[in-house]
């Protein structure tokens, strides 16, 4: 065939721009894509590898087996410890307690479980708190106002 | 008599051009030899999971339960996965919704701050005949309308079933978060990635319940594997009558609901 160079010029420019996009690739797509997946292996491991920032409740029963047991006889078993006082990280770090628990006495964290709702299964012990209370119409609820007759909450 | 200059010029050229010729020629089989960085693009399906690692992703796949009937709406599990998660104010990773509904089929929806802390009392006008509590999450959905369309590969679904986002990938386009017909996404407001429910992954690899289902007082959230043998979970889905949200939208969820009425939407 004569006059072929046009041709060898267009494939020798699709190789070099082929070449171009290959080797920016391998700069630019990290290495573990493709690992497990579509995507870039290491976040999956990243995600992995975070630390938990709650325990359990055996955690806390390792220094607090007193009140742990006292609750794991009462209704309140089923409850973790984290939920009314936060998360384990908030209190030890590094096997060491570095800060005090947040202890809540305001009414609205029993509240939160307790309070009459139609929504709530019938099951539920829940009370409707001004009437629980006999408070007058219009009268507050008291802050700690659930603590001063239920002041053994662990165990109620 | 004029000398005959030296053909230097046309050797020097010659051998220029022969030794680009040659270095072109060496690079193209360089790069192309390496048969690794072509194949870059071929995406390996996993087998087995990363060495040196004890959880084995492949080994597992993950499945949520909620009973309707059991959940108390005291958003015990928001606060749980705020804490757990780090997430921002005003953004859910999970919510729950009261449902409140009259005898007429009237609907009243509601979800005070993601019931962060519980729900109040309300006065509707009406008489209530049926009211519920509906936790959601996000469905980690085996067909997920948000993985495929991520335009650069941040949002994926891991050997386990766990949809998760890249973070480091994520352009923060959105274009997952309108995708999502459950609402489960936001864009994060500090990182300004698309953000969600990881199903607590870096606590499920460790043989642990998620902050939301291990918090939960009435043990209305369930987590579960279906390749673990004798899974109460996977029983319970196997056997007995179970739900997921928007099934008519063929997403295949793996988070089902037992006790759900036909007002949830």
């Amino acid at each position: 065939m004569e006059h072929t160079k046009h041709i060898w010029r267009a494939a020798i420019l699709l190789i070099v721009v082929l070449t171009g996009v290959v080797a920016v690739r391998h700069f630019m797509v990290p290495s573990s894509f493709g690992e497990m997946g579509y995507y870039r292996g290491d976040a999956l491991y990243e995600f992995m590898d975070k630390a938990p920032e709650h325990g359990s409740q055996a955690a806390c029963a390792e220094c607090h087996d007193d009140i742990a047991g006292e609750k794991a006889a009462g209704a309140h078993a089923q409850v973790q410890c984290e939920v009314c006082h936060g998360t384990l990280t908030s209190h030890i770090r590094d096997d060491d307690k570095f800060a005090d628990m947040a202890i809540d006495r305001s009414w609205r964290l029993c509240a939160h479980c307790h309070r009459r709702l139609v929504a709530r299964p019938e099951g539920m012990p829940q009370i409707d708190p001004a009437e629980h209370l006999e408070l007058a119409p219009g009268e507050a609820i008291p802050e700690e106002a659930c603590l001063d007759c239920h002041d053994t909450i662990h165990n109620p | 008599m004029s000398k005959q200059k030296p053909d230097a010029g046309m050797k020097r050229r010659d051998f220029l051009k022969t030794a680009t010729q040659g270095a072109a020629g060496m690079a193209l089989v360089m790069i192309w030899g390496d048969l690794s960085l072509v194949s870059a693009s071929t995406v390996t399906v996993a087998t087995s999971g990363r060495e040196g690692y004890a959880y084995d992703p492949t080994k597992h796949r993950f499945i949520y339960l909620i009973d309707v009937a059991k959940c108390i709406g005291c958003g015990s599990c928001v606060r749980a996965c705020e804490r757990e998660n780090q997430v921002p104010r005003h953004f859910f990773r999970t919510w729950i919704e009261r449902y409140q509904i009259s005898r007429t089929g009237r609907t009243w929806i509601d979800s005070p701050d993601g019931a962060r802390n519980g729900f109040e009392p309300t006065v509707l006008g009406a008489d209530i005949t049926k009211a519920f509590f509906v936790p959601k999450l996000c469905n980690h959905c085996t067909n997920t309308p948000c993985v495929q369309l991520c335009p650069v590969g941040a949002s994926f679904i891991s050997p386990d079933g766990v949809v998760l986002v890249d973070e480091k990938r994520c352009i923060g386009c959105s274009y997952c978060v309108q995708a999502c017909p459950y609402g489960s996404r936001f864009i994060h407001p500090d990182t300004h990635t698309a953000s969600k429910c990881t199903l607590c992954y870096h606590r499920v690899t460790k043989g642990l319940d998620t902050a939301c289902v291990q918090n939960c007082p009435t043990e209305a959230r369930k987590l579960g594997d279906v390749k673990v043998l004798g899974d109460e979970v996977a029983e319970i889905i196997a056997t007995k009558e179970v739900h997921v949200l928007k099934p008519e939208l063929h997403t295949e969820p793996n988070c089902y609901y037992s006790g759900l009425s036909r007002e949830v939407r």
